[in-house]
């Protein structure tokens, strides 16, 4: 590869690329039917043949010329803490209750930032619960348990 | 990703059965009803009102959560996971004794992970079409879509909706099947059928009143024993010579496992609730009426989820619908 | 005249001291919910709807029409502050209105939504009042035929929301199309990309799509030259509008109001469809095109009437059909039934009082609404001098807990991480999130109608050509093609000239 190629257009081709052969090969189990009875396979594998065709596109596209913004440094920490803070609220808010997996989630999240120490995020984390337990659970009403089962609470 | 949940979940439920909670003292906090369709519908609607006096026969205030999806079989799952302590039931419809034919891999099974806490209602279904439909009568009705099978349209609510099943037992009584035309939801479909772009539909009173009564779609026989206090004009569907009856049932449930005197306790508060006269009321102007005391009971519904799911089965099995 | 005396009862019931109460009160918790990413005001309306069964039905209607109106005000103020449209018809707010939010011009963006939004919202009542009944029969008139060509062609115009890469564009408007169709299909009940999971029957929730593409994504690229960067907005200069915005505002708000009272009718997305076409409206016609995507007023300004206008004639369907054409809608049919009142066209004329008031408490719902927003704009763009470490952890809890809320299923908030890494990435890349966003609400209906019109025509695809009013938008939509190659064509011919010199 040359310099003189966009890097983001390489990338941004082979991803729609991806999607495509992804989402086109499972749609490849469901049955298509015809063009006039089309079954749950039909519309997913022509969006994927489109997707394809707008992948090459793009690929061919990126011979046109280097790229004017670099794609820079991405935060894989912060990125890791943030995704992770997500994923453990989905696994345990029913679990937990809502105050315990909320807080460690913002933990996480605002842990994420370069600027915020364990100590910050700790006061944050317990800080956005309080706040949270006002808006949603005390003011709105949210039908939502605090504590969960999992806690011998 | 799911093993891990429900072994965790196990595990907690081990460890807290080892302190069982006294159903002397139940209820001691807000207890949750599960519905599994959005709110604002049929179920959510019949939910809401029994809640209140329910709420107040217990002692202990109701919250009514909707958990959508799947056609309630994600809430039914939910539900028959969570921990047996009566402190979160399900209301459901019909569609807890069609789900086991409707879908294959269904994660539960509605006679073995539910302890049943009685019927709360039976809602009739109305057969109507679009107000220039020639047939005047249900008679005619049938012999038109016998003539013109190839051009008659029948709308759905969506797979294992009330109106998909009444659709199905309809067209196996006239002995003719039609083109059958999904929606997402009665609204949509009604509002095509008000348009004139579909023929006909059958579904619940609750959603099909307002409609017949101001001469927006032809009705043509409600699908109950009797006529209707509150469409007193409109034949059965017996009257017209059809024989199929069908009306929306709704029922609660607890957690297979849930004690039994909390279950009882919850069975007493429901038939309760439905002695209520503003239960009575409201339930009226959606016609249908609270059911008989004996069969709000957990065993009178046992049986009749049995029979249920055994009348269903070969009618989606021979429709050929399956969500898998 | 009939409709002065109509609207006379109607004041008298609106104008009672408690029903502006809870007109206000709506209004007010309809800001909150729409400020707050996640949840919404459908979660909302569920909540409180058991609180409305002692209300009078009226009292009721009036609170919960307002937390919904209410709703599409707070949604744009999310938009402009932190890039998080709340409702779908916000999406495109975020795309001109956080960009003026960054360069210190957050003031006149929230102005021009509110003033627009309440002279949107002021038209659109009123045009409820005078031409409900004709206006809900055209709405009757679009089968699934006509659903099909009107998204054709608002697929096609948004294409006008790229101020990047044509076909990346189009990329990203696929990509959304094709995670729209991730859940059961509706026909045949085939669940589809779902691994075998019961909670992505259901599809994946647009609240996650937006949450994860838009929010996470922002997030995470702001942190990323987190020691550079300091401000992540300039100096704000002035809070309300100068001459020259207020100059540029007006056309915009008037074309706006009109297409989204149109498109706000019809029930099924027409009020998602109408900031999207006002929007690529505005860009086609402007003189400044290429100011768009980069802060321009009337891009704000357009959606921002349209949406108001659409949440207002959306009504209509509800008022004289019974026909609920949102989430919110049908749980007012609830509350229709839980007063023991029939919802159906019945409703106007059995019930003049309740039909009136609430349409008379509409329009001082806007007014409500502007005179709470308007001193509001002060305090939300103090909002953005919070440092963003503290907002951000603020933004991803309330999403969290927004989002959990709705339906209770964890798997919305898987969606939010895995749209947050992909959005960010395609980010990164020069890929635009708006037209992801337009495919994944678009997608559904554009299958659902093209299959359906298939079923009821018997598989002849001549339906779509054969009735009138869906064939004039396939022209439309066919004109716009035309319209949009030509410039190119054009400058190649001039290319080719230059080069022969």
């Amino acid at each position: 590869m040359t310099a003189q190629k966009s890097l983001k257009d390489l990338l941004t081709g082979l991803i729609f690329i991806g999607f495509g052969l992804a989402f086109g090969y499972a749609a490849l189990s469901y049955e298509t039917g015809t063009a006039l009875r089309m079954g749950p396979g039909y519309f997913p594998l022509i969006l994927a043949g489109i997707i394809i065709v707008l992948g090459v596109a793009t690929l061919l596209q990126s011979a046109s010329g280097p790229d004017k913004t670099p794609i820079g440094r991405a935060p894989w920490l912060a990125l890791a803490l943030i995704l992770g803070g997500l994923a453990f609220f989905g696994l345990t808010v029913r679990g937990l209750g809502l105050a315990p997996a909320l807080f460690v989630s913002t933990f996480l999240s605002a842990f994420a930032s370069e600027r915020t120490g364990v100590g910050g995020a700790l006061v944050m984390a317990a800080g956005l619960v309080l706040i949270s337990m006002l808006i949603f659970v005390w003011a709105l009403g949210l039908p939502l348990r605090i504590f969960g089962p999992w806690l011998p609470l | 990703m799911k093993r891990i949940l429900a072994t965790l979940a196990s595990v907690a439920a081990l460890g807290l059965s080892a302190f069982p909670a006294g159903a002397q003292n139940y209820p001691e906090r807000a207890i949750s009803i599960v519905v599994p369709f959005s709110a604002g519908g049929p179920t959510d609607t019949v939910t809401r009102l029994i809640a209140e006096p329910m709420a107040k026969s217990l002692g202990a205030e109701i919250v009514v959560q909707n958990v959508t999806g799947a056609g309630g079989t994600v809430a039914a799952g939910q539900v028959a996971k969570a921990e047996p302590d009566g402190y979160t039931i399900l209301m459901h419809h019909i569609g807890m004794s069609t789900a086991p034919t409707l879908y294959k891999n269904l994660p539960y099974k509605p006679l073995e992970d539910f302890a049943a806490i009685g019927l709360v209602t039976e809602v009739p279904m109305t057969i109507i079409g679009r107000k220039d439909l020639a047939p005047a009568t249900l008679q005619e009705l049938i012999d038109y879509v016998k003539t013109n099978k190839d051009k008659v349209t029948y709308a759905n609510a969506g797979i294992g909706a009330a109106s998909h099943l009444c659709g199905m037992l309809f067209m196996e009584a006239v002995g003719t099947q039609v083109t059958t035309v999904p929606y997402k939801g009665t609204g949509p479909a009604l509002t095509d059928l008000v348009g004139g772009q579909v023929d006909f539909m059958c579904d619940q009173t609750t959603n099909t009143t307002g409609q017949i009564k101001s001469g927006q779609v032809k009705a043509y026989a409600v699908t109950t024993g009797e006529r209707l206090a509150s469409l007193p004009d409109l034949p059965t569907t017996k009257e017209g010579g059809l024989d199929m009856q069908v009306s929306v049932w709704h029922a609660l449930y607890a957690p297979a496992g849930t004690p039994e005197d909390v279950v009882k306790k919850l069975s007493t508060a429901l038939q309760s609730a439905l002695k209520d006269q503003k239960v009575i009321d409201r339930f009226a102007e959606l016609g249908t009426t609270p059911v008989a005391q004996d069969r709000a009971t957990p065993a009178a519904h046992t049986e009749m989820l049995a029979s249920q799911i055994k009348l269903w089965k070969p009618i989606i099995e021979a429709a050929g619908v399956a969500a898998q | 005249m009939d409709l002065i005396a109509n609207l006379g009862v109607g004041f008298e019931i609106a104008l009672t001291p408690v029903n502006i109460l809870y007109c206000f009160v709506g209004v007010l918790l309809g800001t909150l919910v729409g400020v707050l990413p996640g949840i919404g005001p459908t979660g909302t309306v569920a909540i409180l709807l058991p609180i409305t069964f002692t209300f009078e039905p009226v009292t009721a209607l009036i609170m919960l029409a307002g937390i919904y109106y209410g709703a599409q005000y707070g949604g744009s103020t999310s938009a402009i502050l932190i890039n998080l449209p709340g409702e779908s018809s916000s999406a495109i707010t975020a795309i001109d209105g956080h960009q003026m939010a960054r360069q210190g011009r957050a003031g006149p963006a929230l102005a021009t939504a509110a003033l627009g939004s309440f002279f949107a919202g002021s038209v659109a009542t009123l045009l409820l009042a005078i031409a409900a009944p004709p206006l809900a029969r055209v709405a009757l008139k679009f089968g699934s035929a006509e659903y099909f060509s009107l998204i054709v062609l608002g697929l096609i115009a948004s294409v006008a929301l790229a101020h990047g890469s044509i076909i990346k564009a189009l990329g990203m408007i696929v990509l959304g199309l094709l995670l729209g169709t991730v859940g059961q299909d509706l026909y045949s009940g085939q669940p589809r990309f779902t691994f075998g999971f019961f909670e992505l029957y259901s599809g994946i929730n647009f609240v996650s799509v937006a949450v994860g593409v838009f929010g996470v994504a922002e997030i995470l690229r702001n942190l990323e030259d987190e020691k550079t960067r300091t401000l992540l907005v300039k100096k704000v200069e002035n809070l309300w509008l100068t001459k020259d915005d207020f100059r540029r505002s007006v056309n915009p708000v008037l074309r706006g109001t009109a297409l989204g009272s149109l498109l706000g009718v019809l029930p099924g997305g027409g009020h998602v469809l109408a900031a999207f076409a006002s929007y690529s409206l505005e860009k086609k016609i402007s003189r400044n095109e290429a100011e768009f995507g980069r802060g321009a007023i009337e891009g704000v300004a357009a959606p921002e009437s349209a949406n108001n206008a659409a949440a207002q004639t959306s009504f209509i369907p509800l008022l004289t059909l019974g026909i609920p054409a949102h989430p919110v809608m049908a749980l007012m049919i609830g509350a229709f039934i839980i007063h023991g009142i029939t919802p159906g066209p019945n409703v106007m004329t059995d019930e003049p009082a309740l039909f009136w008031g609430l349409i008379v408490s509409m329009w001082i719902g806007n007014l409500l609404l502007v005179l709470l927003n308007l001193p509001l704009i002060g305090l939300w763009v103090k909002l953005l001098t919070i440092p963003y470490r503290v907002l951000f952890p603020a933004i991803i809890a309330f999403a969290c807990i927004g989002t959990y809320s709705i339906g209770l299923n964890a798997f919305d908030i898987y969606a939010i991480a895995v749209l947050g890494l992909i959005g960010y990435v395609l980010v990164k890349l020069d890929c635009e999130p708006a037209p992801l966003l337009l495919g994944f609400v678009l997608g559904p209906l554009l299958e659902e109608h093209l299959r359906r019109a298939m079923i009821i025509s018997r598989g002849d695809p001549m339906t779509f050509l054969e009735r009138p009013i869906s064939a004039g938008l396939l022209a439309f939509a066919a004109l716009a093609i035309v319209l949009s190659l030509l410039p190119a064509i054009r400058k190649r011919r001039e290319e080719v000239f230059s080069e022969e010199d």
